[in-house]
């Protein structure tokens, strides 16, 4: 159960010690890897096995301002670790904001410097071996209309360079609810997914890149 | 002198600079600054001990059988010896020839095809391979987090003997930084220490006229990507460059090689498939494969006379750095 505060009037200000909440979910359900097979709009049937995905550079703007960036802001989310998926911010309780702003991915000064702690760990399964670069967004699981091996799909999306870079600018407008929940709402990107004929992405490509503007804009603020 | 620069040493250590002018870690009289980012990772000797361990220690394998040095052997300037192409776990083989390691500080892409972008991931592409180490990074942390010596070790160089894949990546970039070959007859002799014989003379004049635009010094090598006019194998089918890119402009590009040590790095080029220096002289003057990618440079071919060859070899000759290749620092480490 998500407890929500609904605050009386205008844009809010946050305390220390908020969190920022992001959800996965599927027509308004979350999800959770492994368990649930979700229905596609066209009679398939799908699961995911596998979802994480890097947030990072988080800012709060006010009428089109920065107000409030968050430091060393790398987090890697993992819908299977449900204390991954919230993200504790400390804004100071005069900080006042109406949109929230973030990037989907690692930006390219990041990936090239070298090795990295923390959720950037290259130990943590969102970096690629064989050539350089995060795994931004990681994606797998099995589904009817899959005809590859097994019915799996499995898209790793990712690339730095140009003209295959894949980290995404989220911006969204809050309403005036805390803590700040933010869903990823899969419900179109699922459905309009053809599994039948491109399941999986492994590399750095246009279909990488097209993959993550499409994530970029299943991100939605969920309402209380 | 060797107190004031261990006191220097540490100085820095506690202070978290860089110091690079200290005794693992110096930049040749005369040589260009170094691209690697040492203020993201300052050089200490805990650092570079633990790195050699590591650099030494088949543990990084998934059946403990295959460390670094048994595709990259000092006494073969870092690269593989008596093998065109690389064999990893299981007797599985690669399809390129292990690269030299040396002055790699000044090194802006890693990999025959520059897959990778930074000294301190370059570790990951041969640990993870099927066809080299076949381990998992996590699994990697895993063992050496319960071998008996690495977690005093990791404490000892990082402060934490909680090991973390960063500490570790970080550490065989540290062995591998020290990995400077800088001592070679042609380096006495721009240093005015030493002359060229008059062989040696004519044949850095051949390699001048004829190599030194790819081959740049001090490095010898610009460190761009060409296509030198290799036929393809079609048993390798391998694109080089391209496969990063995905630009058809990129086929058949692979990053041109240092000549340092080139005495004892055979087999030459990126599949090996030439194992003399007379292989590649023919090459060049003869065996070229025009194509759309080939290098601008190369559409004529390299003729050489023979005396021409002789000169050239007495050149590349001057190039062997046995201080480097013999360096107990380098090694083995004893204590193992």
């Amino acid at each position: 159960m998500i407890i929500v505060w609904q605050c009386t009037h205008g844009a809010l200000a946050a305390t220390q010690g908020d969190t920022l909440r992001f959800r996965n979910s599927f027509k308004g359900q979350a999800i959770f890897p492994g368990a649930t097979w979700l229905h596609l709009d066209s009679g398939d049937s799908l699961q995911i096995e596998t979802l994480r995905y890097y947030i990072s550079a988080i800012q709060l703007h006010k009428g089109g301002q920065v107000v409030w960036t968050e430091a060393n802001s790398y987090h890697l989310l993992d819908a299977g670790a449900e204390t991954s998926m919230q993200i504790p911010i400390s804004v100071p309780p005069d900080v006042v904001y109406d949109q929230i702003i973030f990037q989907l991915g690692i930006d390219s000064a990041t990936n090239v410097a070298g090795a990295l702690g923390g959720d950037l760990d290259p130990t943590k399964g969102m970096y690629w071996t064989w050539q350089s670069g995060y795994i931004n967004f990681k994606l797998e699981g099995m589904s009817s209309r899959s005809t590859a091996r097994n019915r799996e799909y499995q898209f790793h999306l990712g690339g730095y360079q140009a003209p295959f870079l894949s980290m995404q600018l989220v911006s969204l407008p809050i309403l005036p609810t805390r803590p700040i929940q933010v869903s990823l709402e899969l419900e179109r990107f699922l459905n309009e997914l053809d599994l039948s004929s491109l399941n999986h992405v492994m590399s750095p490509s246009a279909k990488a890149v097209a993959l993550s503007r499409s994530l970029a804009n299943s991100f939605i603020i969920q309402a209380p | 002198m060797k107190r004031f620069w261990a006191v220097i040493a540490g100085v820095s250590t506690l202070l978290g600079f860089s110091r690079l002018d200290g005794p693992a870690f110096e930049i040749p009289k005369n040589w260009p600054k170094p691209c690697y980012d040492f203020s993201r990772n300052p050089v200490s000797p805990d650092k570079v001990a633990l790195g050699r361990a590591l650099f030494h220690d088949p543990i990084l394998s998934r059946d403990n059988t295959i460390s670094c040095s048994s595709c990259h052997s000092q006494y073969n300037a870092f690269t593989h010896v008596d093998h065109a192409l690389s064999h990893g776990i299981g007797d599985s083989i690669g399809i390129r020839n292990s690269p030299a390691l040396m002055n790699l500080a000044w090194q802006t892409s890693f990999m025959w095809d520059g897959a990778i972008n930074h000294l301190d991931v370059q570790s990951l592409a041969p640990i993870t391979h099927p066809d080299e180490m076949g381990e998992d990074m996590t699994h990697v942390v895993t063992k050496l987090q319960g071998a008996a010596r690495y977690p005093k070790m990791f404490l000892k160089a990082f402060g934490d003997s909680v090991i973390t894949g960063e500490h570790t990546l970080k550490a065989i970039s540290q062995f591998m930084l020290t990995l400077v070959s800088a001592q070679s007859r042609y380096d006495s002799v721009m240093r005015k220490e030493a002359v060229f014989t008059r062989q040696e003379m004519r044949g850095y004049k051949v390699f001048k006229a004829n190599c030194a635009t790819c081959h740049k010094e001090p490095l010898f090598t610009n460190q761009a990507f060409e296509n030198n006019g290799l036929p393809g194998d079609s048993t390798l089918m391998d694109l080089g460059r391209m496969r990063v890119t995905h630009n058809p402009a990129d086929s058949l590009k692979f990053k041109v090689p240092t000549l340092r040590n080139i005495e004892f790095s055979y087999p030459y080029m990126h599949d090996g498939r030439f194992k003399r220096l007379s292989d590649v002289y023919q090459h060049y003057s003869e065996g070229i494969q025009a194509s759309r990618t080939l290098s601008p440079v190369l559409r004529r071919p390299i003729a050489l006379s023979s005396e021409a060859r002789v000169d050239l070899t007495a050149f590349l000759l001057t190039l062997t750095d046995k201080r480097f290749l013999f360096n107990p620092n380098f090694s083995y480490p004893k204590e193992n």
